[in-house]
């Protein structure tokens, strides 16, 4: 098997809080491949954003990452200076981000967002090189270049976020990390941007990250999913594995608890509780006061992950 | 008696749009917002009315005015046989202790600096119910029966210490401790976490038969609301396109924008594929609606007449109605 192109290897991020330490992102170990789409998902504060702006060495303070390793294309992320980080960022690892209306600059026209973009990176090619470049990309995105000259307001919520997408895709990135790409959007447009996005995956054989809390969405567009709770990485298996087999208690009940909207299904199952707080977790494994199968040493003793399968890592006593 | 709680009727409201000084000089025009457009609906007591649509819709602004929290410009909410529109603040303050709204964020519905308890006992206090002792054990009986509990330790506790699934239940008690009539849910699950949601929705059916409610259940989700509406209305840009019982709505949509809606939403999934097409563009801007039927730029089985004249909403089977004019050739 081929070296990875992202390999995370016991990452911890933590918040120093007045009420102490928090650690959002807690020993967590993952992997991309290229060409595949790896999907985060938890609900909110599972750390799940934080581990995606970890990647990019974003976390801000009182944010820090403490242990670990980030193994990008072979180089340790976390090793690098500053100065070479600005070299990655955007350039080898682009971000889409949830809102476009704060990412995009009020003041600037869509083209010069694109020409700024090019131009930081590779300052060999010209205003008027990048804005072809632009114009030819944003056409792939469903955008009539004459849009390039409006300013953001002048978009609709789609359209802005065709133009993160188009911004994240226009230096051919080598990873894309996209954090709830479209849960600032309605569904039908919701729709059209996963479609989009599923075409460029194809088209341009993207790596991408997928940070989301909708299950629909990444049942849509994951290859491998992995399920976070509570700072802990809990599940990680093929998409198909992980809907058909899910093996985690959490993982299940997840499944089992999200609407779905085809009418064969009308029962709804509930999960007791609510996700805990991260200043004092449980000791044991995190999700044992939830849990429907839970034994004696979920409470003292925190569950190793385990391959179970071929592919299929869970981290639960039951296994 | 009436067997509808509510009935709307020809609901508008317009909001006129802000124009500088200069402007209005110089156009002497006025232009307006078509939030809600003439929608007609009646919501049957003890029944789960969803109201459904994208953003931009106008389904809070018609929740909102149904409790006259906004007024509207023009049609008629009566409440329990009675013209809701024509009363004056005193008699609407007396009224509103029947209707009661939940909105979508517990957070800014709560006083940060108000107890948990107080917090939900203070309308208790404002309409001369109850207080002291009294409103206390009124307030621990209902928290109890949301699941606030232990609730004589949560009554102390203030908003920012309680989680966001508990914050909800906050506001769904507050709502309750006035046995109103009718409840008007404005998103109500729709910032709690995932894992907590299917709770809280199982929470409000019970809650519904045990004190003898009506919602309102106004949402954008439709997956969500498949669980608790007994019937439902689908708006798009002010205006109702389809309304109906949930299954046959869901089952056998009739409007080209419902089905679009329906066919859109993500399905936890990976073997699925949505093969339904999608509609153009987006949702237009509601100063300028667009001519005729409004989903006619982006309908994907638009005709002719679609751009020339307004469907009206006509029965397409029991008590089943659509506004579209490829149902009435």
């Amino acid at each position: 098997m081929t070296e990875p192109l992202l390999k995370i290897t016991d990452l911890e991020v933590s918040y120093a809080t007045r009420a102490g330490l928090v650690k959002a992102v807690d020993k967590v170990s993952l992997e991309v491949q290229r060409g595949e789409t790896l999907g985060l998902v938890g609900e909110s504060g599972c750390g799940k954003s934080t581990l995606g702006f970890s990647i990019l060495r974003l976390v801000r303070p009182p944010g820090e990452i403490t242990g670990g390793q980030i193994i990008f294309n072979g180089e340790d992320l976390l090793q690098k200076t500053e100065q070479e980080m600005r070299t990655i960022r955007g350039k080898r690892i682009a971000m889409i981000f949830q809102d476009p209306m704060t990412c995009l600059n009020p003041l600037q026209r869509i083209d010069d967002h694109f020409i700024e973009t090019v131009r930081t990176h590779e300052k060999a090619v010209s205003a008027q090189e990048a804005r072809q470049k632009a114009a030819e990309l944003v056409d792939r995105l469903g955008i009539i270049a004459d849009r390039l000259t409006d300013y953001p307001h002048q978009l609709s919520g789609g359209m802005r976020q065709r133009i993160m997408i188009g911004l994240a895709l226009i230096l051919n990135s080598e990873l894309i990390i996209a954090d709830e790409p479209t849960t600032s959007l309605d569904v039908i447009v919701e729709a059209q941007i996963l479609d989009l996005m599923k075409e460029l995956k194809a088209s341009f054989e993207l790596s991408m990250i997928l940070i989301t809390h909708n299950m629909g969405i990444v049942a849509e567009l994951a290859d491998r999913i992995a399920v976070m709770y509570a700072g802990k990485l809990m599940e990680v298996a093929s998409a198909v594995e992980l809907y058909d087999k899910p093996l985690h208690p959490y993982t299940q009940g997840l499944l089992r608890s999200i609407p779905n909207i085809s009418l064969d299904s009308q029962k709804l199952e509930t999960m007791p509780g609510s996700p805990p707080d991260l200043i004092e977790p449980p000791p044991g494994c995190r999700f044992h006061p939830r849990c429907p199968h839970v034994m004696d040493k979920c409470h003292t003793y925190e569950p190793i992950m385990k391959e179970v399968e071929d592919g299929h890592r869970v981290a639960c006593w039951l296994y | 008696m009436n067997d509808n709680l509510v009935e709307v009727r020809d609901l508008k409201k317009w909001f006129p749009v802000q124009t500088s000084f200069i402007e209005t000089l110089m156009t002497r025009r006025l232009d307006y917002v078509r939030a809600v457009d003439g929608v007609s609906f009646d919501i049957k007591r003890g029944e789960v009315f969803g109201l459904a649509g994208e953003s931009g819709s106008g389904k809070t602004t018609t929740g909102r005015l149904i409790l006259r929290l906004i007024e509207p410009t023009q049609g008629h909410i009566i409440f329990n046989g009675q013209d809701i529109v024509a009363l004056n603040s005193k008699q609407m303050r007396e009224l509103r202790r029947q209707m009661q709204i939940i909105f979508q964020d517990p957070y800014a519905s709560l006083n940060p600096r108000m107890k948990i308890g107080d917090g939900i006992g203070h309308a208790l206090e404002i309409h001369g119910i109850a207080r002291g002792e009294d409103k206390r054990e009124r307030v621990i009986t209902i928290m109890e029966k949301v699941g606030l509990t232990p609730a004589a330790t949560l009554y102390e506790k203030y908003p920012h210490q309680l989680s966001g699934g508990q914050r909800q239940r906050a506001v769904i008690a507050r709502a309750l401790i006035l046995t109103p009539e009718l409840i008007v849910a404005d998103e109500p699950i729709a910032m709690a976490d995932v894992s907590v949601r299917a709770l809280l929705l199982e929470l409000m059916i019970r809650l519904k038969e045990e004190f003898g409610l009506t919602y309102l259940f106004i949402t954008h989700d439709l997956a969500t609301a498949k669980y608790i509406c007994d019937r439902i209305a689908i708006m798009y840009l002010g205006r109702i396109v389809e309304m109906g019982p949930l299954k046959e709505v869901y089952g056998h949509a009739g409007h080209p924008y419902t089905q679009a809606l329906l066919a859109a939403v993500p399905v936890p999934d990976p073997h699925f594929r949505r093969t339904a097409a999608l509609p153009r563009g987006e949702i237009p801007n509601p100063v300028n609606p667009p001519s005729g039927c409004r989903f006619h730029p982006r309908c994907p089985v638009a005709i002719e007449i679609c751009s020339q004249e307004e469907p009206e909403l006509v029965q397409i089977a029991d008590s089943h109605y659509a506004a579209c004019h490829l149902l009435t050739r």
